[in-house]
């Protein structure tokens, strides 16, 4: 059994570093002018899980700078988060992390 | 409107204390986002359909797809509760999607993209956005 658990530990280990190297996505927030701030914190909450701090910062940032990235990694999730953001009708967006 | 609007209740219920003309202002945006989901050249189909990754061509049909079949069935759920005095959790999350759907789109429709642009837009218009903002931010509360 030994061998073999070394082996695959060895390619757990791989398969990391590949993940880990790879740019990720980014799910972007951007601003409007109508939505009430503490719906967006609701929605970040809920959709995220964030603290309420996290996402009190989040909202001001898209707030004051007119986007802010709400979350990163596999492009898969990304999509997933940006048609939850998306449903619960804010203006979301993916791109690639630059 | 004097006194809140949604109360959560501690066995974790959502009241609604709206009156019948506060009930029927509500019915109007809810049946508004499920006409628009459903009808390709209602004013807020687009706006409810924005791109997913701008950068691509083309999106993922099944991200598009799941997004449309979720815009619809909340604003379902929403009509369907439309008249009830107790919401549970599920349902006052999809009252707060629809009604943010509904702000947002009556926003992008109308060109309103900017504070400026906002506050300068008709008086009948401006009047529906905030009595949507009012329902949202006495909901919010309820989470």
């Amino acid at each position: 059994m030994q061998p073999s658990r070394n082996s695959s530990t060895e390619s757990d280990v791989q398969s990391e570093v590949s993940v880990i190297t790879e740019r990720p996505w980014n799910v972007i927030v951007w601003n409007d002018p109508v939505t009430p701030m503490t719906v967006v914190v609701v929605i970040f909450k809920r959709i995220f899980g964030y603290s309420s701090n996290k996402c009190t910062d989040l909202m001001l940032t898209v707030h004051h700078e007119g986007r802010a990235v709400v979350w990163s990694g596999q492009r898969e999730r990304a999509e997933s988060y940006c048609v939850k953001l998306q449903v619960a009708g804010l203006q979301a967006t993916v791109e690639r992390d630059a | 409107m004097a006194g809140k609007l949604f109360v959560r209740r501690r066995d974790g219920r959502i009241e609604v204390r709206l009156n019948d003309v506060g009930r029927a202002a509500i019915r109007e945006v809810f049946a508004h986002v499920l006409a628009a989901e459903r009808d390709p050249d209602h004013e807020w189909h687009l706006s409810l359909n924005a791109p997913i990754n701008p950068s691509s061509d083309d999106d993922d049909p099944l991200s598009s797809l799941g997004r449309q079949n979720e815009i619809a069935s909340n604003a379902e759920l929403s009509i369907m509760t439309l008249k009830e005095q107790f919401l549970n959790d599920a349902e006052g999350w999809a009252w707060l999607s629809t009604l943010q759907v509904a702000l947002r789109s009556t926003a992008v429709v109308n060109g309103l993209l900017s504070d400026e642009k906002l506050e300068s837009c008709a008086p009948e218009l401006l009047d529906d956005i905030r009595t949507m903002q009012q329902f949202l931010f006495e909901l919010a509360a309820c989470f």
